[in-house]
């Protein structure tokens, strides 16, 4: 649904997007994911027509944001950062006027509205003025607002920001069941954010992509840790000739214990079989456990990283 | 062009809810009741001066000095927010991330002005039927309404060039600043200098009054509808109007 090839947005002599390239399929929650100035507003202005592009592509449900950027609009839900919203209107009166500049035909505007209203709950704020409501709703009135045409694409700029725990988990579960029908990139620098919704995440640090993969495999990805009582080495013996294991790393022994580090193939989780090898050996454990690189540590190491590939630097 | 018209309710209502519209709603009547009470007065008194200059129906509007004043008030209040406060809200943002090309947003903000400037001007045109049928004064009706024709492409030029002021920067006071200049100058900097140069016999004196707007209103006032000047007025606008698209276009991160 979205492709963007090589995008890049100067400001003077800053590249606040450096040549950033990635795929969107369609149903996919994407979080864009990055420390404050890392370039994701810009990313999805661009995304979303407002600015143009620098150099590169991107295109959204096949359509190029500058040949055809009515056409994206059409198709394109935009939640803005900090939801800009007119003080002086009515939420209704808001919804329907976007709407209208939407094109949502006549017949069908009054039961879209409606439907976004039930769905974001705005229900008991539908007559209030938009300048007199709190923060929590007048970013419900912005996801409101952003899916009243239904489109293919929503692009949520920080949907959580300034929000209560509460509403954020309310926003957030919103947001998962919007990916059932939707296209979503939501841009965030709130780790747990991305782990509650997102499928796929997109690290981008000073403009570039620094990681990209899905949440999946970031949650497969790890080594055991194992502390059983018996000999160190015929026990690290026992656990390299399983099956699946890649490498055994000794972590040290205390008294009768000794320690290790499992590295298994493939991400695949073998506590079990392991587990099961020591103690038919007569060695008892005291600790099994899987330990995960966080999402958290991908995102401190990807964006720490100094060293980018020698192609993408350029000649200064 | 099929948003401008749901934009352009927009707008109204914005004027109309907050409390700028009314204000100066009601400066512009209090100087019309002034203006007419003036005009009633000075009708009664016996015909002083042939000179056209000196007509009450041409005192009354366009050699009024309170009506030079307000308007050159007027005109930057009512524009100034019109794009700059959207660019500081963010709303600009939203608005333009809609299937909304720039052109409709430029236009229908400009013809929210120019409803709102002509709004201005009803007060004075309101007295005119007393004048005629309470009054009994059997003016021409010709003049006044050329003179109504002029203030309109007078007023399309003056909004859009507060339009344009107002798309250049995110600061209403500045937008409502430039734009007072320019129109000071138009009105009446280039008419002192005009009548300057006309004194002296200068050459270029004919070419200052086809500019100042006071001479021109005095064309207009005296039943001459001269389609030069409505040309000129239409160029300047269509001209400030495409620059205001052009800048809403370039996005400058203002």
């Amino acid at each position: 649904m979205i492709r963007v090839e090589r995008l890049t947005r100067r400001y003077g002599s800053i590249r606040a997007v450096d040549r950033i390239s990635f795929q969107i399929g369609r149903g996919e929650i994407v979080g864009l994911l990055g420390p404050n100035g890392a370039g994701k507003t810009t990313t999805m202005r661009m995304l979303t027509t407002y600015l143009p592009p620098t150099s590169g592509r991107a295109s959204l449900a096949g359509l190029d944001v500058l040949d055809k950027p009515l056409e994206v609009r059409r198709r394109v839900g935009y939640l803005p950062e900090n939801v800009p919203l007119y003080p002086e209107m009515r939420v209704s009166e808001y919804l329907s006027f976007r709407a209208k500049l939407k094109d949502i035909p006549r017949a069908i505007r009054r039961r879209a509205i409606d439907e976004v209203i039930k769905r974001c709950q705005l229900g008991e704020v539908e007559g209030r003025l938009l300048g007199h409501l709190s923060k929590g709703f007048r970013q419900r009135v912005g996801l409101a607002e952003s899916m009243v045409h239904d489109p293919d694409i929503l692009i949520l700029d920080e949907p959580t920001a300034g929000l209560d725990p509460i509403q954020v988990r309310e926003v957030r579960s919103l947001i998962r069941e919007l990916g059932q029908r939707h296209t979503i990139l939501l841009s965030t620098h709130i780790m747990q954010e991305v782990e509650a919704v997102c499928s796929r995440v997109i690290i981008i640090a000073r403009g570039k992509i620094a990681e990209d993969c899905s949440l999946e495999s970031l949650r497969s990805a790890g080594s055991i840790v194992l502390e059983a009582r018996g000999p160190t080495d015929p026990i690290r013996n026992a656990l390299a000739s399983a099956p699946g294991v890649l490498r055994v790393n000794f972590a040290g022994r205390d008294g009768d214990f000794a320690a290790f580090e499992i590295l298994p193939r493939d991400g695949a989780d073998l506590r079990e079989p392991l587990g099961q090898r020591l103690v038919q050996n007569g060695w008892p454990l005291r600790r099994l456990e899987l330990s995960r690189t966080t999402l958290e540590d991908r995102f401190i190491q990807a964006v720490n990283r100094d060293s980018l590939p020698a192609d993408d630097r350029e000649a200064v | 062009m099929r948003h401008v018209v749901i934009l352009l309710r927009r707008e109204l209502g914005s004027y109309f809810l907050g409390p700028i519209a009314f204000l100066i709603l009601l400066a512009f009547q209090f100087i019309a009741c002034l203006n007419f009470l003036q005009l009633v007065e000075s009708l009664s008194r016996p015909q002083q001066s042939l000179s056209s200059q000196f007509d009450p129906m041409n005192m009354y509007i366009s050699w009024s000095v309170p009506f030079w004043m307000a308007v050159l008030v007027a005109v930057p209040a009512l524009t100034m927010r019109l794009i700059s406060e959207e660019r500081r809200s963010g709303t600009i943002e939203a608005l333009l991330t809609v299937p909304v090309t720039e052109a409709e947003v430029v236009v229908s903000k400009w013809l929210a002005g120019i409803v709102m400037y002509l709004m201005l001007l009803v007060p004075f045109f309101l007295y005119l039927p007393f004048l005629y049928y309470q009054g009994r004064f059997r003016f021409d009706v010709g003049p006044v309404i050329s003179l109504l024709i002029g203030l309109t492409s007078i007023g399309m030029m003056f909004v859009s060039i507060g339009l344009f002021f107002s798309a250049l920067t995110k600061n209403q006071i500045i937008a409502a600043i430039w734009t007072f200049v320019m129109i000071f100058l138009l009105v009446v900097l280039t008419w002192v200098v005009y009548v300057l140069a006309a004194e002296r016999q200068s050459d270029w004196s004919d070419s200052l009054r086809f500019i100042a707007i006071v001479p021109q209103l005095q064309v207009f006032g005296s039943g001459k509808l001269d389609l030069r000047y409505v040309t000129l007025h239409l160029s300047v606008t269509a001209f400030t109007l495409y620059l205001t698209v052009k800048i809403l276009q370039t996005r400058r991160a203002a």
